[in-house]
This record gives structure tokens, C-alpha cells and sequence, in this order.
């Protein structure tokens, strides 16, 4: 146990959940996935960290991809189909198998929704036929939105759901912890938590109660500071409400499709951004959730900073948890924990992209984040220091892999300012121009749109044919590269 | 009609004035006029031609993710005849 504490504590050790630089999987397939079929997995750099693996095959019945003995479930190709790049308009049971290209399928967690990969290359698929019962598909609307330190996903699953908390282990649905907090809180009105934000550096926790898990406008938000970090690895739910140091809360009515959507970012300035998908747009608003005094600023117009915002870039038809509790709206955050994104599909079911990309140091500095792509999805994941890509998954045949990749600048959280955007190219000459001009774009707070641009990486689908490759996350890459070049700085 | 704006790719970017008309003053979107009724997956600008496009103009909503679709199936029969060509020309080498 001593040692138990001495990594998860301060000191000069270590933080054992860091990890290097983002790493990403890339499948690719010939098109009716039968006869060829690759999986790599790349670092940031887009250089190869594993033994790519492969395999061929002449018939539907060979679906086990023997060479390295994978674990599939399946047991035809009904499972794993044969349109992985479907149009995804479509939520029937069978439609499933084409969602694992959606943007549903990767958040902060480190694990997927319909596979696992681990850093040394292997893909695991989870059976399609039990994943309507499974803990992400029903309930993982109630995990916690993380603000983490440089370099760290969340490693425990902290759930709360009506006025209880608990902890899973990634994919087992078996709870390890329990605590209901009831007796900590200051008003019991709502009874439905939906929506919570943790930030670790602040140990600050912030719930949203609603009146029911519905679409109920009524809400009590509780804001909870606390001497012990909910992440550190020897303690359980309860020490962290055993150790509160101030205890606040206040209420409002706010508008929502679907309660299940909320994202709750806590910024380290104890300015807390709330943000959900609503009909076909989005909305946010920031609060100011620093300390107040008992029983100060207990409306939301008290603490609410400027208006609610609707999403500022291009709209259609796109779902959310109203149209199914596996659709809530999705929170990530860069590898090095200074930006933080709210986001859910522009198209139907999983494709493209609108975003809100915010400050984690100050949530009040906020862009929209667009790409309307309506074909074609794939997830978007956290990528080098300060940034996301993802989203392009067109035919590789003669064609090099793109993809909808930007960053920001770290030290960026001055909300009074635009926004500068780094962005890339289908050209080299696109990306590094004979010119001085930036590459990307600086972008009004609030109303600014960032249009994401396709750009090139030099990597190939994995098939000299018809193939659509698909970028995967990654389980735990633990400190790959921390030790060499790939790291991104001395 | 209504207005959209655009991105120099063409793509749909927000229909929304403030937005659009900071992002034209800084060159990084084309206004233009869209029939209403449209949904913005189904628009997009040719900036050739500068004119908006519509897929599958003239379809309602339904008609057009329908037509999406059979575009679909026939591009997924193309590809495993290119795929199937391909592999044959791999074994045959």
C-alpha cells in the first residue's frame, strides 16, 4: 500500500498513469473485408510503434484473423459486415456493425466502445450481441467529465447517477466502490444527477441534479471542493466527501432535449463550463463556481457569466440522447490537459463534427469547431501536445490517409482574445507555404467557427486495393516515447 | 432563399451573420444564397462554377438520404470489383 501511495502521491516520482504522446491504431481493409486486412498502430509523428500484423483470407468463414490469434466473438460476417464505411442514417440493431467508425465510439476514457486495442497492436472486437445490455451503451452518460494533469486519462470510472456515487473498472459492469452523498448535499429538489465534472487540481467536483432523466429543465448544480484528490489511488468515494472544505450550490432552469447530454468541464479557474447537444445545434454557458459563502449566489443568474450560447457553425440532422442514451454528448481532452472538447456528430448518426473547444484553465474562452462531412466518419481522439484529429476515413485506394487534424497553443486562455487555431493541408506547399501567413486561423470568442481542413500524413491504408481505413484508440500507451524523440521536447 | 456561408473548400460552414461575415472579412468563407428547406449536408459550393449545389435536388429529406444510399451500394459494388480486379492481378504476378 505504501508504494501504492508513493505513485499515486506527490513527490518527485512519476505519475504512473502518464503517458507519452498520443498513440492511434489504424485498421485497414480491403472492401468486403474478406480477403485483406491490417492494423497498425502509429505514434503522433505518425511513425510506426508496432509490428504491423495482417491477414488473408478467401473465404466469409475465416474471420479470426489467425496469425495472432484474435479474440473475436463473432462468429460470422454479420458481425463484423462488410460497410464499415456506412452512411450511418440508420440506428437499427443491425446497423451496429458499421458504428464503429462513428464518433461515438472514443471519449476521454481510454477504452472504446465496440473494441480494444493495446499499444503493442492488437484489436480486440467486443460482441455486438450483449452491447445493448453493456455498462457504456446504458449508463455512460454518468461518468465523469475529467480535467486531468499533462499526459493523464482517466484510469479509475467514477459514476453518479441519482445521489450516489460509484467506481467501475473500464469495461466490467461490477462496481468496486459505492457512496451516497445525500447528507452532504444542501438541497435535495432535483433528485436525478446528470452530468458531473471532476477537476483534479483543484479537487473540485461539480453535479448537476435534474428532476427527472428525461428532459426536465429544473436543476441544482453542488459544487464540492475537497482536501483529497478523488483519483488518488488509495482512497475510496467517500474520504473525498469526508474531507469537503466548502460545500455550495445553486439553481436555475435550464433548457435541454435531454438531460443525459450534459458535460460538465471545471476549469482550474473554478469557472465551470456546461455544454450539451440540443435538437440539431449545441449549447453552452459558463458559471463562476468559485467559493461564494454559504448561502451566496444560489441562482444561476448570480453566477452565470454572459448568456447561454448556440452552437455558431453548420447544423443538421444529428442525434443525441433523445434519440438513445448511447448518443450523449461526448467530452475529450488534449494530451497535455490545457483544452478540453464538447462534441457530438454534425450528420445523423456518427459523422463529422460540431464542437465546443474550451480553455481548461478558463472554460469562458470557447470556440465552435465544424467539419460537415456526411460520409465516411471516423472518431476524433486526442493527437500530440495540444490538439485532436480524426474524422476522415475515405477510400486509400492510390490515395494517401487524412485527416481532420488541429491544435492550440497551450498557454492560450485569455477569453478576451481570439482564438489561434493551427491547422494543415492537402499539399506540403498547403501546409509550409512559400509565404508568411499562418497556417490555420484565429477565431472571434464565442461566435467563432473553426472549420476543420483535410490534410495529408503520408501513411497508407494498409492494402494496395479499395479500402477505408479506421482510426482506433488506443487502450494505454503508457510512456512510449517518453524516452526518445517521439516525447516532443526535452 | 436564405443565406449561407461557406468555406473556400466549399463546404457548409454556419448560416449564422456575425459568424459568417467575420470569417468572410478574414477570407475564410464565400457567402451565397441556398433555397430554404435544405438541409446543409445536402449543400455545398462550387467554387469553379460559384454557384450552390444542391444533392439530389428536387428530393425531400427522405429522398435524398435514399438516393445517398444507393449511391452508397453502387460505389461498395465498384469498390469489390476494383478490390476483386486487384486481387486477381496480385495472384496473377
Amino acid at each position: 500500500m505504501s508504494n501504492l501511495s508513493k505513485l499515486f502521491g506527490g513527490g518527485s516520482t512519476i505519475d504512473p498513469r502518464k503517458e507519452g504522446l498520443p498513440l492511434f491504431g489504424m485498421w485497414g481493409g480491403s472492401s468486403d473485408m474478406n480477403t485483406q486486412m491490417q492494423f497498425r498502430v502509429f505514434d503522433s509523428n505518425f511513425r510506426v510503434t508496432s509490428s504491423p500484423w495482417a491477414a488473408v483470407s478467401s473465404t466469409t468463414t475465416n474471420y479470426r484473423f489467425g496469425i495472432l490469434a484474435d479474440g473475436s466473438h463473432a462468429y460470422n460476417m454479420k458481425d463484423h459486415g462488410t460497410d464499415f464505411h456506412s452512411n450511418l442514417t440508420t440506428e437499427s440493431y443491425s446497423s451496429w456493425t458499421n458504428w464503429i467508425k462513428s464518433l461515438y465510439q472514443v471519449d476521454q476514457y481510454p477504452h472504446c466502445f465496440y473494441y480494444t486495442a493495446s499499444r503493442d497492436g492488437f484489436v480486440t472486437w467486443q460482441s455486438y450481441h450483449q452491447m445493448t445490455s453493456s455498462f457504456e451503451y446504458q449508463v455512460g452518460w454518468t461518468k465523469l467529465n475529467m480535467v486531468l494533469p499533462e499526459g493523464i486519462r482517466p484510469r479509475r470510472t467514477f459514476t453518479n447517477r441519482r445521489f450516489t456515487m460509484r467506481e467501475f473498472m473500464g469495461n466490467s459492469d461490477c462496481n468496486t466502490d459505492f457512496y451516497d452523498y445525500s447528507s452532504h448535499l444542501l438541497n435535495t429538489d432535483q433528485a436525478y444527477a446528470t452530468g458531473t465534472g471532476y477537476n483534479e487540481k483543484q479537487k473540485m467536483l461539480v453535479m448537476v441534479h435534474s428532476g427527472d432523466e428525461s428532459a426536465n429543465t429544473s436543476k441544482t448544480i453542488h459544487i464540492f471542493r475537497s482536501s483529497v484528490c478523488l483519483n488518488e489511488g488509495t482512497k475510496r468515494i467517500k474520504d473525498f466527501f469526508d474531507n469537503l472544505i466548502s460545500t455550495e450550490y445553486f439553481t436555475d432552469t435550464w433548457t435541454n432535449q435531454c438531460v443525459k447530454d450534459w458535460v460538465v468541464v471545471v476549469g482550474n479557474n473554478g469557472y465551470v463550463g456546461f455544454g450539451l447537444k440540443q435538437s440539431n445545434s449545441k449549447r453552452y454557458g459558463v458559471f463562476d463556481c468559485n467559493v461564494k459563502g454559504t448561502g451566496v449566489a444560489i441562482t444561476g443568474a448570480s453566477r452565470q457569466w454572459t448568456t447561454w450560447h448556440d452552437f455558431a457553425g453548420s447544423t443538421t440532422t444529428s442525434y443525441g440522447a433523445n434519440s438513445g442514451h448511447q448518443y450523449y454528448t461526448k467530452f475529450q481532452t488534449t494530451w497535455d490537459g490545457t483544452w478540453g472538447m464538447i462534441y457530438s456528430p454534425y450528420y445523423y448518426y456518427g459523422v463529422g463534427i460540431n464542437a465546443y473547444c474550451m480553455s481548461l484553465e478558463n472554460p469562458r474562452k470557447f470556440i465552435n469547431i465544424n467539419q460537415t462531412k456526411s460520409g465516411r466518419a471516423n472518431p476524433y481522439i486526442a493527437w500530440g501536445r495540444t490538439g485532436f484529429h480524426g474524422g476522415w476515413s475515405d477510400n486509400c485506394d492510390s490515395e494517401v490517409w487524412q485527416t481532420y487534424a488541429f491544435a492550440f497553443d497551450p498557454k492560450d486562455s485569455d477569453h478576451t482574445i481570439q482564438t489561434r487555431v493551427y491547422k494543415g493541408s492537402t499539399s506540403g506547399d498547403g501546409a509550409m507555404p512559400d509565404n508568411n501567413s499562418l497556417v490555420g486561423g484565429d477565431f472571434d470568442n464565442r461566435t467563432g467557427v473553426c472549420s476543420l481542413d483535410a490534410m495529408r500524413t503520408g501513411l497508407h491504408g494498409g492494402t494496395e486495393t479499395t479500402n477505408y481505413p479506421m482510426l482506433m484508440g488506443i487502450n494505454w500507451w503508457g510512456n512510449y516515447g517518453a524516452a526518445d524523440q517521439s516525447y516532443g521536447g526535452k | 432563399m436564405a443565406i449561407y456561408y461557406f468555406t473556400n473548400a466549399g463546404e457548409p460552414c454556419t448560416p449564422f451573420e456575425v459568424t459568417g461575415e467575420d470569417l468572410m472579412k478574414k477570407g475564410m468563407a464565400i457567402k451565397a444564397t441556398v433555397p430554404d428547406g435544405i438541409e446543409s449536408w445536402r449543400l455545398s459550393y462550387d467554387t469553379s462554377a460559384k454557384a450552390v449545389v444542391v444533392y439530389a435536388e428536387g428530393q425531400d429529406e427522405a429522398g435524398a438520404l435514399a438516393q445517398k444510399q444507393t449511391d452508397a451500394d453502387a460505389q461498395a459494388v465498384k469498390d469489390k470489383e476494383k478490390s476483386d480486379a486487384d486481387t486477381a492481378a496480385s495472384e496473377a504476378e
